[in-house]
């Protein structure tokens, strides 16, 4: 399984430097401009590499011939969902460090609300894999991505709802209730996805 | 343990395609040409060994252990090169090597490399810009170095040039000189199989054809040429299928000294595997 994980990494090495690239451009656009939505597109497109990691697989048909070697569905499976969390975590851990060395440089105090952006951008990210990664299982990368879209949407349109018609949200003086209903929901959907996937996975005839 | 590969009544049903009772064997020590045309069933065949399709019924054994029950097992000491490479094209050898060193436990890193010099394949290029035959090369390299004793190809040479070919045979040929390993070889380049095939399984329609060992098969089998006169006297267990053309027949005889000691005037040659196949598929009997 490690060797799993360090395929998928060693095929992304090229597209880290790109990031790595139009992270600093974004750095030095944004930054000064106080623009916290940074922070978050970073570990958005870290999330988004763990989709690159299929559609190169399916390139190089890789499934069917890792299958031959001593390698188990469960642990193909598995090793996805761990090649996600390693993306997500090393996207945030690095939107915290431009957060801490933009604060420095820009000489303010780092801001706890920039914190709360990456957290909960980062617990979006989970979600986000949990729902792909099972609709890639079925549907293939393609039609995956545009399901993913459909899905993007429907909340968005919700939320836009929701203020056109000035719907009374419930309200709590607590902020950290939301944190744990969202770490809370990010656990169920990895968990609940890895299980459906594995299920798609098992019975896949290649 | 005599068999590399035992297969029994393996049953696969698809809309349009079916496996009907597909057994052979594979013994140990030997190399078995799987022929058959495009769709016949050869690649089916091999993912229902592989498990990489769901079967309908029938037990397949390698290595003397069920496929089902000791999957993880049997593929530890499994070698395949399936048709074209499946290695990422970013990739180095290096990096193929990181990789497959975790995950076979008996990845020989020496011998990759020994590999990847006999078959001049340059490590800082990256697979992209390898050309088809060098990216089979690769394969094979791959599948001969976790030091396998079974090597399952399919149509792992198609495509290729004559020397790059006969450069891969010389290396499976080396291979099972030690009499423990095996090789299955599936191929529609039937001239491979004539120079290195011990038994040759035939698959038609989805069903095996003909089972038999090479040498004796090349042996008794002929091709009759006569007239349609001639033809008619021939008795139906005397040959297989014929051929007719516009003047003359051609046969394929099952035994060709009977023939020639009952016929004495009659013009029977020798057979290649390819002919016997066309016979087979495109014969009448």
């Amino acid at each position: 399984m490690k060797g799993l994980i360090l395929k998928d990494l060693l095929n992304l090495k090229s597209t880290f430097k790109m990031l790595g690239v139009m992270m600093l451009f974004f750095a030095v656009v944004f930054l000064p401009q106080g623009n916290g939505f940074i922070f978050g597109m970073i570990i958005l497109m870290f999330a988004m590499m763990v989709v690159t990691t299929i559609s190169y697989d399916d390139l190089a048909k890789w499934d069917a011939y890792a299958l031959t070697m001593p390698v188990t569905r469960k642990e193909m499976v598995l090793s996805k969902y761990l090649v996600m969390a390693f993306l997500n975590t090393l996207g945030a851990v690095l939107s915290l460090i431009v957060g801490i060395v933009g604060s420095v440089i820009m000489r303010q105090s780092f801001d706890l609300e920039i914190l709360a952006i990456i957290g909960s951008v980062y617990l979006v990210a989970f979600i986000f894999g949990s729902v792909i990664i099972p609709l890639i299982y079925k549907f293939g990368t393609e039609k995956a991505r545009l399901m993913l879209f459909l899905c993007a949407l429907l909340p968005t349109a919700l939320i836009l709802l929701v203020e056109q018609f000035n719907v009374p949200l419930p309200t709590t003086g607590n902020p950290w209730i939301y944190l744990f209903l969202l770490i809370a929901f990010s656990i169920v959907g990895v968990v609940l996805s890895y299980l459906i996937s594995l299920k798609i996975y098992t019975k896949k005839e290649f | 343990m005599t068999n590399a590969i035992e297969i029994k009544n393996l049953n696969k049903y698809y809309q349009d395609f079916q496996l009907k009772d597909v057994s052979f064997k594979v013994p140990k020590g030997s190399i078995v040409g799987f022929i058959g045309e495009n769709g016949a069933g050869k690649t089916t065949t091999i993912k229902a060994m592989l498990n990489l399709v769901n079967r309908d019924g029938g037990t397949i054994e390698m290595l003397g252990m069920d496929t089902l029950k000791d999957e993880k097992k049997i593929k530890e000491s499994v070698g395949v090169v399936m048709d074209g490479c499946n290695f990422h094209d970013n990739l180095k050898t290096g990096d193929i090597s990181k990789m497959l060193a975790s995950i076979y436990k008996t990845w020989n890193t020496q011998l990759f490399q020994n590999y990847l010099k006999k078959f001049r394949l340059p490590e800082n290029k990256i697979i992209k810009e390898f050309s088809r035959g060098m990216k089979m090369k690769l394969q094979i390299a791959v599948a001969l170095s976790h030091e396998p004793e079974l090597l399952i190809l399919d149509e792992a040479t198609s495509g290729l040039d004559p020397i790059v070919r006969e450069e891969i045979l010389d290396v499976f040929m080396e291979f099972i000189q030690d009499e423990e390993h095996s090789i299955l070889i599936s191929s529609h380049i039937t001239s491979d199989l004539d120079k290195i095939a011990d038994y040759i399984v035939f698959i038609h329609q989805g069903e095996i054809l003909l089972d038999q060992e090479k040498e004796t098969l090349l042996s008794k089998m002929g091709i009759l040429k006569c007239g349609e006169e001639d033809f008619r006297k021939l008795e139906g267990d005397e040959y297989i299928r014929y051929r007719k053309n516009q003047f003359s027949y051609e046969v394929l005889v099952k035994d060709k000294t009977a023939i020639r000691k009952k016929y004495l005037e009659a013009v029977v040659d020798g057979v290649t595997i390819e002919e016997m196949m066309l016979f087979y598929v495109r014969g009448e009997k």
